[in-house]
């Protein structure tokens, strides 16, 4: 959306409701599917209205049972409806992983394009002191998927765009939200809008390194390049919001100004979004020095000290770009 | 004496909300306990009751705009008629109760 688009201050929940809203209006076919999101609304409001204007037909609660969710989601699609299947927390998209990635995200491939699967899983990641089982973040597992399309926004503006174009994909798409984005409010564009996928954000221009982030993990990147700023050091913040498919483009644009890219997520690092975006940039910028911060390699824990010890933080990220750009400065991350 | 109403806090991973209700008109005496305006949070309304009588005066913030924890959202005073001052900040804090519910 251009800057100058007039815009209303919005809760995080309100985008997300906006989205679903519009686009169950303009779609007769599109269903709901998830725990507590009809009459309580979502579990965090994000659902609130939908079951009075829309109906239990279409707006549909469900048992604790996530595989039989997104394999309904994913065969009613099939059958053609259109679908969103809310899994709460992205933890348990692991026992719908077989309906989502071997049937959704390869039914145009295996059907020669005759049949798709127009589903959304919608899924809220990261942690918030909920330990182990509903803290993490997969979205680099789904990314090694071909068919699935991942996103992330990190403002109420990006959700309701992002979560419209998902609802209008042909194929199956994993809208990746965060328990640290609900309390937040943003500008949501007054007309309706919506975001393509592919595309990424400069959130914050910079001359010296090149901070590429996504989701939740936005927001302390960019206190971490206010802080290098006042160290003399400006950073770049590429926000990615869509991970697959990837706007390898303007990442690499950025890199090759800056010459320095330091990747940031709070998933785990092995075979994570940063391996992935500092191998393709470097394809397309040799030179490049990257760096990766991430999780420590430990589950998150329910103690609040040890789940704060184990994710990346602004002063982590300053800290691995400073030992990029001065190596010989010594400090430890 | 001259005071403000300011967003009461803490309130758990709030930062701001948004005014939902008045439930008190410009030039109207507040009663103690009596429920003032309820506020909006991410997931929750909060109601704010007067903590002593006082006339409120002027309203800061209108229902359905933002304001942060802290911040003034009206000004009232002890007396129907004392001069309002041009800055809100000036003026002491008016003691409320408040319940997230």
């Amino acid at each position: 959306m251009p800057p100058e688009a007039p815009a209303t201050r919005r809760f995080f929940r309100e985008a997300i409701a906006r989205a679903l809203r519009e686009e169950m209006r303009r779609d007769p076919s599109l269903l709901l599917l998830g725990q507590d999101i009809g009459a309580f609304g979502g579990p965090y409001r994000d659902f609130e209205g939908l079951l009075a204007e829309f109906g239990p037909a279409r707006v549909r609660d469900t048992p604790v049972a996530e595989a039989a969710m997104v394999g309904l989601g994913v065969g009613a699609a099939a059958a053609g409806a259109r679908t969103l299947v809310a899994i709460t927390y992205m933890d348990f998209l692991m026992p719908a992983l077989d309906p989502l990635v071997n049937y959704a995200a390869k039914l145009r491939f295996k059907t020669a394009g005759q049949l798709a699967a127009p589903v959304v899983v919608k899924t809220t990641a990261g942690a918030k002191g909920q330990g182990v089982a509903h803290s993490q973040c997969l979205e680099a597992w789904l990314m090694n998927v071909p068919g699935l399309a991942v996103v992330a926004p990190s403002s109420p503006g990006d959700a309701y765009g992002l979560l419209k174009t998902a609802l209008r994909a042909p194929g199956p798409v994993v809208f990746v939200d965060h328990k640290r984005l609900f309390p937040m409010a943003g500008p949501v564009p007054d007309a309706e809008a919506a975001i393509p996928f592919g595309l990424a954000a400069i959130r914050r221009a910079g001359r010296d390194v090149t901070l590429a982030t996504h989701g939740w993990m936005t927001h302390p990147t960019l206190a971490a390049a206010a802080s290098l700023a006042e160290a003399g050091i400006s950073a770049e913040v590429v926000e990615l919001r869509s991970l697959a498919p990837l706007d390898i483009e303007t990442l690499a644009a950025s890199a090759a100004r800056t010459g320095a890219l330091v990747a940031v997520e709070e998933g785990q690092l092995p075979c994570g979004v940063g391996a992935e975006i500092a191998f393709r940039v470097r394809e397309c910028v040799p030179a490049l020095a990257v760096a990766r911060v991430g999780a420590r390699p430990v589950p998150v824990s329910s103690n609040p000290v040890l789940e704060a010890a184990s994710l990346p933080d602004a002063p982590r990220i300053a800290a691995a770009a400073r030992r990029l750009l001065r190596p010989s400065a010594g400090e430890t991350a | 004496m001259i005071r403000q109403l300011r967003v009461p806090g803490p309130i758990a991973d709030v930062e701001e909300v948004r005014v939902l209700q008045w439930h008190a008109a410009e030039g109207e005496r507040v009663e103690a306990d009596a429920l003032v305006v309820e506020l909006e949070t991410h997931k929750a309304v909060v109601e704010v009751r007067a903590g002593r009588a006082a006339w409120l005066r002027r309203r800061l913030c209108a229902e359905g705009e933002w304001q942060v924890l802290g911040a003034p959202l009206a000004l009232l005073s002890d007396d129907a008629a004392e001069t309002l001052p041009e800055d809100a900040a000036t003026a002491a804090e008016w003691p409320v109760a408040f319940e997230v519910i």
